[in-house]
């Protein structure tokens, strides 16, 4: 057996322990989600229209980890609601930077992987730079935007009196802890790709404009920042959508 | 009231100001070691369509560049040079009007090394502070601060890696590992026993995650891992890979520590009459919430950084096969290694918090 296979297994099996019938659900996700993944990588090099590709995938992927990763369809609706809008926000800003970061394609650093590949694949590397950063955004927003909701409605159920003013308040007080948390798993993510990249500029005693002006820096630099900036806007646009739908009642 | 709201004015308008004077200041910066120009004129000479081995349709484009150098010796001359490259942009790149460049200067022989990012980096920290001072009441400093000094040790143990020359890489990432929580939880917790709870469950669910994966691949024989994928690799690949899955999946598992512990401390302390059974049923219950969102997060990170060289894998023909093995294998299995941390992190915390928390207070009873 592989050690893939292995470890997919022990994984499931944890996760049913753990879990129970959420657990297969949450194991579910996973799985699309990495499906999904690859089957955006096979249309696009089968030549399919980028920008069309990533508008079909980026709300299905969204829908994925949000209503298969949540057992409560109403902290769903709501999580989906405004992680939806904050991607649209972030779209924006990340078709604003990357083009002014001109950080798109392979680096200089690949070298010999790229041996025996075509250097004029016939595809646009600066689209496919803005669907990669999107798609690395998508989880930490979606995962935010699953607390906040969360969050939230427990305190509109325990607490039904409660003027939108400090409803308001409360919102941004748990955004507050899940923001210091959410970073923490973006920051240690990203050092767990950066990694490599690192050991690799400190070896060859890259200086510190260097590193800031290299195209694989930036590129993945930005996508972390993106991903902080994901989180960000999600917890007051979160608090906005619920007081808003509770004002409704 | 209305001091604090002036004050926080006050603070915004600042914040804005500094970052901008950051951004502008390293856009007009010329005072680096390498040479700087600036695109003063940039022409299309030709469009030639080209196809590459797998019937690839590209354009290879010529343009005319003139640069003006903004430093050192041949400060202020004018240049004119053809710069050739494919419409996909994979290796090279087109350059437009106003760009700033590093250039090589050899004689009469003027080179674009790379075009000037580093004040995108600084513009896009800035939006980051000030939507974090605008949108944020009380933390956005201490999220701040936990950001730069996580920095700050990641860059030393990166030096103390290097000068062990990458030996005992293993050790350097647990020791880092337990580094990097407790710096954390100190920061956002300060010293109480929550703060232990967390600090202990994030360090024996790792322990637990690491172990369990080590046997399996030890078991399997590692087979179907392909270490020569391991990008940018200067040392083994090996210990590598672990050391990145390690540091890649301590956020995720101090993030839900800290969740299912602060969350269980609530509860204990409104409700007296806890017993052990309510107590674990909670813990999985909030687990169950978070795990599955959690591990899509660190998957979709591993993942993405993989994607534009699996496209450039199937375009150029290869199968899916070999594709994914050489491309995004690596990262799959860095996301399960993650997965099982984040799942095994559920039950790990909620006992954490009944040692810490709830036997605690019935021995002070």
């Amino acid at each position: 057996m592989s050690t893939m296979l292995a470890l997919l297994l022990v994984l499931f099996l944890l996760m049913i322990v753990v879990g129970g019938r959420a657990g297969v659900k949450s194991y579910l996700s996973i799985v699309i989600n990495f499906m999904l993944v690859f089957l955006v990588a096979l249309l696009i090099s089968w030549g399919a229209n980028i920008w069309l590709t990533a508008a079909c995938f980026i709300p299905l992927k969204l829908l994925t980890i949000i209503y298969l990763g949540t057992h409560d369809t109403k902290i769903a609706d709501h999580a989906f609601l405004s992680s939806f809008s904050v991607t649209a926000i972030i779209v924006v800003i990340i078709l604003i930077f990357n083009h002014f970061a001109q950080a798109f394609g392979i680096g200089d650093q690949a070298g010999e992987d790229l041996i025996g590949l075509s250097d004029a694949p016939g595809i646009s590397f600066a689209a496919i730079g803005v669907v990669v950063a999107i798609f690395s955004t998508l989880g930490a927003i979606s995962e935010a935007a699953v607390a906040e909701s969360a969050g939230l409605l427990e305190l509109k159920n325990s607490n039904e009196t409660i003027s939108s003013a400090n409803f308001y308040q409360s919102g941004l007080n748990i955004g507050e802890d899940i923001l210091g948390t959410a970073v923490n798993t973006i920051l240690f993510g990203f050092f767990g790709s950066f990694l490599a990249l690192f050991i690799w500029y400190s070896r060859l005693h890259y200086t510190i404009p260097q590193i800031l002006n290299d195209k694989l820096f930036v590129q993945e630099f930005v996508i972390m920042i993106y991903s902080i900036i994901g989180v960000l806007l999600v917890i007051p646009l979160t608090t906005l959508i619920i007081s808003r739908s509770k004002m409704k009642k | 009231m209305v001091d604090s709201l002036n004050k926080k004015k006050l603070i915004i308008l600042i914040a804005a100001l500094i970052c901008l004077a950051a951004t502008l200041f390293t856009y007009f910066n010329t005072n680096y070691n390498s040479t700087i120009a600036v695109v003063t004129s940039a022409k299309q000479l030709s469009a030639t369509k080209v196809k590459d081995q797998y019937d690839d349709a590209d354009q290879t484009i010529v343009q005319q560049l003139t640069l003006r150098v903004l430093n050192h010796s041949h400060r202020n001359q004018q240049y004119t040079i053809k710069n050739t490259y494919t419409r996909s942009q994979l290796l090279d790149q087109g350059y437009h009007q106003h760009q700033r460049v590093f250039v090589q200067i050899s004689k009469q022989q003027i080179d674009i090394t790379t075009p000037k990012r580093d004040w995108v980096v600084i513009a896009i920290i800035s939006v980051m502070v000030m939507l974090m001072i605008i949108l944020i009441g009380k933390k956005p400093w201490l999220v701040m601060l936990s950001l730069i000094l996580n920095s700050a040790i990641f860059y030393l143990v990166i030096r103390f890696d290097i000068h062990k020359n990458g030996t005992n890489t293993i050790l350097i990432y647990s020791i880092a590992a337990i580094v990097f929580a407790s710096v954390s939880f100190l920061l956002y917790q300060g010293l109480q026993k929550k703060m232990f709870a967390m600090l202990v469950s994030t360090i024996i669910s790792l322990l637990i995650a690491f172990g369990l994966s080590y046997a399996i691949m030890q078991l399997t024989g590692e087979k179907g891992i392909t270490y020569m994928a391991v990008e940018y690799a200067t040392q083994n690949p090996r210990s590598l890979f672990l050391g990145q899955t390690l540091l890649g999946v301590l956020g995720a598992v101090m993030d839900e520590s800290t969740d299912i512990v602060s969350s269980l401390s609530e509860i204990i302390h409104h409700t007296p009459t806890l017993s052990r059974k309510q107590l674990w049923s909670s813990g999985r219950a909030i687990g169950q919430e978070i795990m599955g969102p959690l591990i899509n997060v660190l998957f979709l990170i591993f993942m993405a950084d993989a994607l534009p060289m699996t496209i450039l894998y199937l375009r150029n023909n290869n199968s899916i096969a070999y594709t994914f093995e050489y491309t995004l294998s690596l990262g799959v299995l860095q996301s399960l290694i993650s997965a099982i941390g984040i799942v095994i992190t559920v039950p790990v915390a909620t006992l954490s918090a009944y040692y810490f928390l709830l036997r605690k207070r019935g021995a002070r009873k």
